[in-house]
């Protein structure tokens, strides 16, 4: 390139400045006001017309969608679990049974969680019969009650510390809502117990061989099925505590129904949940 | 030139001393420059040589002299050892080649380009950004990898297919330089050898003949009826007599020195070797080529301006969102992966690719139309060209003397010069035509090689010097047979040309029976011819040559000079059968025949004709507003006449010296506005100022530069170039390859073209045809056109890819679409309909508009990237959008949902994260449905690109008038897109790593409402472009 091409930094700073403002044409930014005016004027226009054709297509969209069922519920064929209380990065619970506060969070989220379940809150639930899956033609859906007594030593009624201060921690598992999903066979959770260097143990679960009974299904969504409880499996931790910090991962998954699958590649937590507990004396 | 100049101009046959006297003045000029430039180069070059003078007296040193000069002798030459000590010390007597760019150079070359560098910048951000990411969490998704090594991919990947491409044509060109080993007689140890002219050593002692390469520059020391063919050297397409006398002071135009690598045409010559190798004249030239820098190409200059604009709206919007991040409370690490995403989406990936394809179909395009495209770049450049300099001879002529013109019985009769068909049609009934016709096909030496008798007569190789070629293929053509016709008409007698005498004589027996006379026929220098006649003959009569006649020859002869033909005068007598018997013995020294009262008969006048497509082509240049320059060695006269002949000089434009004639006034009182034409002499371009000669290119349109020298050819170049031109240069001579590498494009010749010029070309006209050029022109513009659509194309789906990200950023929903994707879409969907809009026909007849302004029309303008960016791209992520929402919707999530989900959405042990149904989704249920989204999105973008690739068909008419059919690859470009998105959905849709699901095959049509908006819309946008041109809308909505 020749020097001429060069500019030299005073005239591109006066070629900025001619930009900015230039006094020959009144242009600001290389347009004039009136150019400016043209130029917002019909953004203005151009993106009202978009933003308003943009809403009233969503809004012909909202049209085709039902309130209370999704049009398609075929990615969540299949529910998966879920436990409690909830982890707050991953899945590992840690505490010290002679550490009240190292396990009062738990607590408190699990009773938290158990709000719904208690018997003032389920007083107009419908009793259902058990063993058969509850459909409803509507117009108003009824939710069963779950007693909280079926989680004998974890509803937390006869130990309002869920077994932590004992060395035996409860930890509850749920199944994912799925509306509309209707259990085949009898489901119940199986949780299984691996500590390193010890055998796998199968873990005591409430209500008694984690069933979860076919009453509670199928679930109606949000809107119609307002003041549905979810069935809940617990299970306890029931080894000793001692000085050194046990570790042991814990596997819970549905079993005894052919439509909920407790295994996929990819999906861990599909009809399956792992997780860990560490604890000290 | 002034009043040197004689009015007319016109060699004789074998004349010598008129070229002299012609240009006597301007010679000594014009070979100064090459010599200055070559010091000046060695100045800069080698600065130890500075002190070494060139050696430039040989010419003028005695044979006795140059012997002790050289350690040589004339007679017995060099010994072997001697020459074998010399040919060590100086080394081979061959140019050494041009500095040849080593391959991986080249190749790597091709990686670093405006476009490369961007998609290196994204893919090492890319990594940077991982590199975060990485630090962060070890667990992080590995896309910006992925994408980094994609983005390098692409460049290495489309490097290696230009360096292909180009190493391609490099090939073609290779094939076309027939290497065949010179050899050379030279006398060594009194013996005379052939061996190779590499090993010819200074003092060497060479014989050459007619037909022989000069093998070194060489001081003559005997000749005999020697010519040399100097056009390669100064553009002098007549033939160059040598001789051993020194007769000038300029080693350049003194007769005694032939050059290396001209030809001698005839006779034959001893010379000493004075010096070889890149010491030669020819030598210095081509290191004046190696000197000159390259210009950087005007389509290089755009995508650099085009890189420039993406980069700065990528790092403008990046910076903008890292601020609103980093108020919107996210983590500064975050903002700035966020800020690498921003600038990585507006990379456009796949348009080097595009581009680079592109200017590849184009160019084999034209390869098919003869033009060989040696820069891929350089495809564009011809259509941006607004200057064409062009050399003459070979280029815009056909580099053969043909009889142009003929003038007897008072009347000037126009010969056919067109190439192939040679059908005269001149009137040939006349007595004197008869007479005409038999002195040309008897008084002339040249003969065709035996064994061409199915070639076309204007092909066959002929022995002999140019002019009597001419004649010869002239009476074949006319009267059939010539060389039956000598036979009957046997010779018994001949003086052929000498410098003295001027003219050529013969006398023959005539194929008449019945007449027993001998003829004599004549021909010469038109005055000399004349001073010997006493008769003419008109309509076979012969008539007292009286003043009348006389003056009519005078004007005849003063209009076909003018022409900047070479005239020959033709005459005859029948010698009277008493005073030369049938026995009689003509002696040819003694000269025993008349010489006096001869009967003059006609004249006929040869040039080297122009081709017969260059009229046409001259025209198509003009019309489409590109100036055609001629710049030529050859002298002032000829190039005018056939920059006329041409149309490079208008018919009715006039120079100041027209003028001055017409009005038979002095040249300085006429007034210079008035003239349109110039003509620019060497000599007067050396004393002109850098201002004075801006001041010729711009005030006068048609130009023509005569005797100019390599060096003013470059100063020409740049002189345009000062003016914001985009310069072609056309050229074959070696004189021509600096001129060719200075210039924006250099076109050098395939055929007659030098290697030297071929090599600093960038492109080669494989027919040597300019006519070629007008289809490049054609092809330049088109693609330039075509590139702007693809850009916009391109530039619009970028909008519709970087939305989703910002949205997630702002909003928080859920990533609407994933880098995978986007990949895809960059180098899947839409490369092959990209492609195709470069098979896009022109919108308007593109020969019929100005060249683009190199710093006003730029390929990506502000209206173009506005347009793309926030006009069709917005309306196009809406319609992506709404199909993203949709989806998900329909299975559960309602918009108002999505709205900050994204912190729950992405933790990857919420495994019960609620919709607006009150269902729960674990996270790789909810990881599918987002694979879901990104292909609905994908899809989205996919059929509004389909709208989006129609509209760009054209800028400014409507789809309707381009017609929807008329370019079947926009139909294979679409199916392309429909059926990569079929593949990818339902085919690969079980692959997770790409991220791609099965889609409801309603999803496809939700964005088809928007589609149609956008194309709509557009053409909106072009009626009112056309309903009022030069409007507030044409100003900021055309492209």
């Amino acid at each position: 390139m020749t020097k001429k091409d060069k500019k030299s930094f005073q005239q591109s700073l006066a070629e900025w400045k001619l930009f900015l403002y230039n006094p020959t044409t009144g242009a600001f930014l290389g347009r004039t006001a009136k150019s400016w005016g043209l130029i917002l004027l019909f953004y203005l226009v151009f993106y009202g017309f978009l933003a308003a054709l943009f809403t009233f297509t969503m809004w012909v969209m909202l049209q085709t969608l039902n309130d209370e069922v999704p049009k398609y519920r075929d990615q969540i064929s299949s529910p998966g679990l879920t436990v409690f209380p909830k982890p707050v990065t991953a899945l590992e619970y840690s505490f010290s049974v002679s550490k009240r506060e190292s396990y009062e969070g738990y607590i408190e989220d699990l009773k938290k969680f158990l709000k719904p379940y208690t018997a003032e809150a389920q007083k107009n639930l419908r009793n259902c019969q058990d063993g058969a899956l509850f459909e409803q033609k509507g117009p108003v859906y009824e939710a069963c009650q779950f007693p909280l007594a079926l989680l004998e030593a974890c509803s937390g009624e006869s130990d309002p510390e869920f077994g932590y201060s004992k060395g035996h921690p409860c930890i509850l598992v749920k199944m994912n809502r799925i509306i509309g999903l209707k259990p085949q066979g009898k489901p119940a959770i199986e949780c299984t117990g691996n500590s390193k260097g010890e055998n796998t143990t199968t873990l005591p679960v409430y209500p008694s061989e984690g069933n979860i009974d076919l009453k509670y299904f199928p679930y109606y969504g949000k809107k119609l099925h307002a003041s549905y409880l979810q069935p809940l499996v617990a299970v306890q931790f029931n080894y000793t505590a001692s000085s050194t910090p046990k570790e042991v991962t814990v596997e819970c998954k549905i079993v005894g129904s052919k439509n909920l699958k407790n295994y996929d590649d990819r999906d861990k937590f599909l009809g399956r949940v792992a997780f860990k507990i560490t604890m000290r004396a | 030139m002034g009043q040197k100049t004689p009015q007319i101009y016109s060699v004789e046959l074998n004349g010598a001393k008129d070229m002299k006297q012609t240009d006597k003045g301007d010679d000594k000029d014009k070979y100064r420059g090459l010599w200055s430039t070559c010091l000046e180069l060695r100045k800069n070059h080698h600065k130890e040589h500075v002190t070494k003078e060139i050696d430039l007296d040989d010419h003028k040193l005695s044979n006795k002299e140059l012997e002790n000069k050289y350690h040589t002798n004339i007679v017995t030459g060099l010994s072997s050892t001697q020459a074998a000590e010399l040919l060590a010390r100086d080394g081979p007597n061959a140019l050494s080649p041009p500095q040849e760019t080593p391959e991986i150079i080249k190749f790597l070359k091709q990686m670093v380009g405006g476009f490369s560098i961007l998609l290196w910048v994204g893919a090492i951000l890319c990594w940077i950004a991982y590199g975060i990411q990485f630090s962060n969490d070890k667990s992080s998704s590995l896309d910006n990898v992925y994408l980094g090594t994609v983005l390098a991919l692409v460049v290495i990947l489309t490097g290696i297919f230009a360096y292909y491409q180009e190493a391609k044509s490099t090939n073609i060109m290779a094939s076309f330089s027939k290497m065949i080993p010179q050899q050379a007689l030279v006398i060594r140890d009194s013996e005379k050898k052939i061996i190779p002219a590499e090993q010819l050593v200074v003092g060497d002692i060479v014989e050459i003949k007619g037909g022989d390469q000069i093998p070194a520059d060489i001081r003559l020391l005997f000749a005999q009826g020697c010519k040399v063919d100097n056009s390669s050297l100064t553009g002098e397409s007549e033939p160059q007599p040598r001789s051993c006398e020194f007769t000038h002071d300029n080693p350049l135009e003194t007769k005694n020195i032939g050059f290396y690598s001209t030809t001698c045409l005839e006779g034959t010559a001893t010379g000493m070797v004075i010096n070889t190798g890149d010491r030669t004249i020819i030598g210095h030239i081509a290191s004046l080529a190696s000197g000159v820098g390259n210009e950087k190409t005007p389509i290089a200059t755009e995508i650099e301006h085009f890189v420039h604009i993406v980069a700065g709206v990528a790092i403008s919007i990046g910076v903008l969102f890292f601020i609103i991040a980093v108020s919107m409370k996210y983590r500064v690490l975050d903002s700035i992966i966020f800020l690498i995403g921003i600038i990585v989406a507006n990379v456009p990936e796949g348009l080097l690719a595009t581009v680079t394809v592109t200017l590849s179909l184009t160019a084999k395009r034209m390869a098919k139309k003869n033009c060989l495209v040696k820069n891929l770049e350089a495809v564009e450049t011809l259509g941006s060209t607004s200057i064409i300099c062009s050399d003459k001879t070979g280029t815009l002529t056909q580099n053969r003397m043909t009889v142009a013109h003929l003038w007897f019985d008072n009347q000037i009769f126009m010969a056919d010069t067109s190439e192939d068909h040679f059908k005269q049609t001149f009137d040939q009934s006349s007595g004197t035509w008869a007479s005409l016709s038999k002195i040309i096909t008897l008084c002339n030496r040249a003969e065709f090689r035996p064994g061409q008798e199915r070639v076309p007569i204007m092909k066959r190789v002929v022995v002999g010097d140019a002019s009597e070629t001419a004649l010869l293929k002239f009476s074949e053509v006319v009267l059939g047979d010539v060389m039956e016709i000598r036979k009957r008409n046997h010779k018994v007698a001949e003086i052929p040309f000498n410098s003295t005498n001027k003219f050529q004589l013969s006398i023959h027996k005539t194929d008449d029976p019945t007449d027993k006379r001998f003829l004599m026929v004549m021909k010469g220098a038109p005055e000399k011819i004349l001073e010997k006649c006493s008769t003419i003959m008109v309509n076979g009569q012969e008539q007292p040559l009286d003043q009348s006649t006389a003056e009519a020859f005078y004007t005849a002869y003063m209009e076909l000079g003018g022409l900047g033909e070479r005239v020959l005068g033709f005459c005859h007598l029948y010698l009277s059968a008493d005073e030369f018997p049938e026995t009689y013995s003509f002696d040819v020294d003694a000269m025993n025949f008349p010489m006096s009262n001869l009967c003059f008969v006609g004249l006929l006048s040869m040039i080297d004709p122009p081709r017969s497509t260059v009229p046409d082509a001259i025209t198509k240049c003009r019309s489409a507003g590109i100036k055609v320059i001629m710049v030529t060695g050859d002298h002032p006269i000829t190039a005018k006449a056939i920059a006329k002949s041409v149309g490079i000089i208008s018919a009715n434009s006039e120079t100041v010296e027209d003028i001055a004639k017409r009005l038979n006034i002095a040249v300085e009182q006429v007034n210079k506005q008035d003239a349109k034409a110039v003509v620019v002499t060497g000599m007067e371009l050396k004393d002109m100022s850098e201002d004075q000669l801006d001041e010729v290119l711009t005030s006068y349109p048609e130009i023509v530069f005569a005797r100019t020298s390599p060096q003013q050819k470059l100063i020409i170049v740049e002189g345009c170039q000062r003016q914001d031109a985009v310069v072609a240069v056309t050229g074959d001579g070696v004189n021509d390859s600096p001129a060719l590498k200075k210039a924006d494009i250099g076109i050098a010749m395939g055929i007659a073209g030098s290697d030297a010029a071929k090599n600093a070309a960038d492109m080669v006209l494989l027919d040597d045809n300019f006519a070629s050029i007008v289809t490049g022109v054609e092809e330049g513009r088109l693609i330039f056109d075509n590139l702007k659509k693809t850009i916009a194309y391109t530039l619009t789906k970028n909008i519709a890819e970087l939305c989703p990200f910002l949205i997630y950023i702002i909003v928080g929903v859920p990533l609407p679409l994933g880098t995978i994707t986007i990949l895809f879409i960059d180098l899947g969907t839409d490369i092959v309909p990209s492609i195709a809009l470069a098979y896009e026909k022109a919108e308007s007849d593109i020969m019929n508009r100005k060249p683009r302004h190199k710093k006003k029309d730029r390929l990506v303008n502000k209206p173009l990237a506005v347009y793309s960016y926030l006009h069709i791209g917005l309306m196009q992520s809406l319609g992506a959008f709404l199909v993203y929402f949709t989806v998900y919707a329909q299975e559960g999530f309602r918009p108002s949902t999505l709205i900050n989900l994204r912190v729950e959405w992405e933790k990857d042990f919420v495994n019960n994260l609620e919709d607006s149904y009150g269902q729960e989704w674990t996270r790789y249920q909810r990881k599918y449905l987002e694979w879901t989204g990104y292909t609905a999105f994908f899809i989205g973008i996919m059929i509004q690109q389909i709208a989006d690739l129609i509209i760009r068909k054209t800028r400014k008419n409507s789809i309707f008038q381009q017609g929807l059919f008329r370019n079947k690859v926009i139909w294979v470009g679409i199916a392309s897109q429909i059926i990569i998105a079929l593949i990818l959905s339902y085919g690969l849709g079980s692959i997770t790593a790409l991220n791609f699901t099965m889609l409801r095959p309603q999803y496809w049509f939700v964005a088809v409402p928007h589609a149609f908006l956008i194309w709509v819309y557009d053409e909106v946008r072009k009626l009112f472009i056309r309903l009022y041109p030069g409007s507030w809308w044409d100003k900021n909505m055309y492209y």
